[in-house]
């Protein structure tokens, strides 16, 4: 009985303290942020990537790659959107920046990042998937212009258009005030 | 006495009649009507490349809006003018009757009263010239500075067509009660 409860007991604690063994080693949390305010077509979009190694050795062969940007609706104008970091210490972070276009307009998942990595005592490769910034809406360019835009060439238009409906009125009939108001003068000066 | 009234109006009393009444002539019409179809007209290029309206969709909004306020617009002008001409007459009385008195001083055969009556219709002729051109500078600058205040500042929130048709027609219905007005 003593025996049964004895084995049982240290059968536990054996469970229990073999738990560190597995946390020792890199552990990589991958953060992925858009950095962008407006998201507008045929305008950049900044892709943050930043990857924190909260374990307690070091990742090595770090491979950093984003498939959810198809070719079809987004091009590659800065950066790339596969990265590699031969050891990331720990307790350290890196990060990667992409610059993306996207070419359509409307509603896109943005989806998470992968990151593989392997500990420099083992050939196991862990895997890490990055946060997900979500569902975010793309603007039509036309949409964005027309908020901020200035339109100078367009408000110069429409001046020059009204000058003619203001001006020439004013004109001719400055003129004629003038030219009567003179008439006037002479005599209220004599006095 | 008999005489004038079976020929009908001395050119005194027409005067006096056409100064008192608030028809305008054919010419006047013409002016009032085509500056008002040119400033009805103009902001539409404001809607369009600012505000981002569909043209071949709105078109027939687009010709509804411009005669309604083109009309109003016109409407405006004639009372503006008539309001303004009994104040720029007796402005201008004094140095009407100067200029024209120096001008026809040297002239012997004309008698008295035909110089009061040149006197007369020359005053009318000048209040008339500057009472138009005043009423449409005067209705044009303000069409035109309420409609940017109305569709940039009180109605950008609404659609296009909807800014477009209010702001137009609600600034010359505006202009046209305003001139109603009897100072």
């Amino acid at each position: 009985m003593y025996k049964m409860t004895a084995t049982i007991l240290f059968a536990v604690f054996a469970v229990a303290f073999c738990n560190p063994e597995e946390e020792a080693g890199p552990r990589l949390l991958v953060s992925k942020q858009i950095l962008n305010r407006y998201l507008v077509e045929n305008k950049d979009i900044e892709v943050k990537y930043t990857l924190y190694n909260v374990g307690t050795a070091a990742a090595v062969g770090v491979q950093l790659v984003d498939n959810g940007f198809h070719p079809e609706a987004f091009d590659v104008v800065g950066g790339h959107l596969s990265a590699r970091f031969d050891r990331i210490s720990p307790q350290s972070n890196v990060s990667h920046v992409v610059v993306v276009r996207p070419k359509r307009y409307g509603y896109f998942n943005f989806t998470s990042a992968e990151a593989t990595y392997k500990s420099s005592d083992s050939s196991v490769v862990q895997v890490s998937l990055s946060s997900e910034p979500g569902e975010g809406g793309i603007i039509a360019f036309r949409d964005y212009d027309k908020k901020f835009s200035s339109h100078s060439w367009d408000w110069l238009a429409f001046t020059l258009m009204t000058t003619p409906s203001l001006a020439i009125p004013l004109a001719l009939w400055y003129s004629s005030k003038t030219k009567y108001e003179k008439l006037v003068k002479p005599t209220k000066k004599a006095h | 006495m008999s005489k004038s009234q079976n020929k009908g109006f001395t050119k005194e009393e027409e005067l006096l009649l056409q100064d008192f009444s608030r028809n305008v002539s054919t010419k006047s019409s013409a002016l009032f009507y085509g500056n008002a179809l040119i400033v009805s007209a103009v902001p539409i290029w404001l809607f369009w490349r600012i505000h981002l309206i569909e043209i071949y969709s709105s078109l027939i909004l687009f010709v509804v809006v411009t005669s309604i306020a083109t009309y109003l617009l016109a409407l405006a002008y004639k009372n503006t003018k008539f309001t303004l001409k009994h104040k720029i007459a007796v402005k201008r009385e004094e140095a009407v009757t100067r200029d024209l008195s120096k001008k026809l001083s040297e002239d012997k055969k004309m008698s008295k009263k035909e110089k009061d009556e040149r006197i007369l219709w020359k005053k009318n002729e000048v209040a008339d010239f500057e009472a138009t051109t005043l009423s449409i500078f005067y209705n044009n600058a303000l069409f035109l500075t309420i409609v940017i205040i109305c569709s940039f500042y009180l109605l950008p929130t609404f659609t296009p067509p909807v800014n477009y048709t209010v702001s137009i027609g609600a600034t010359a219905g505006l202009l046209a009660l305003l001139s109603t007005g009897s100072q």
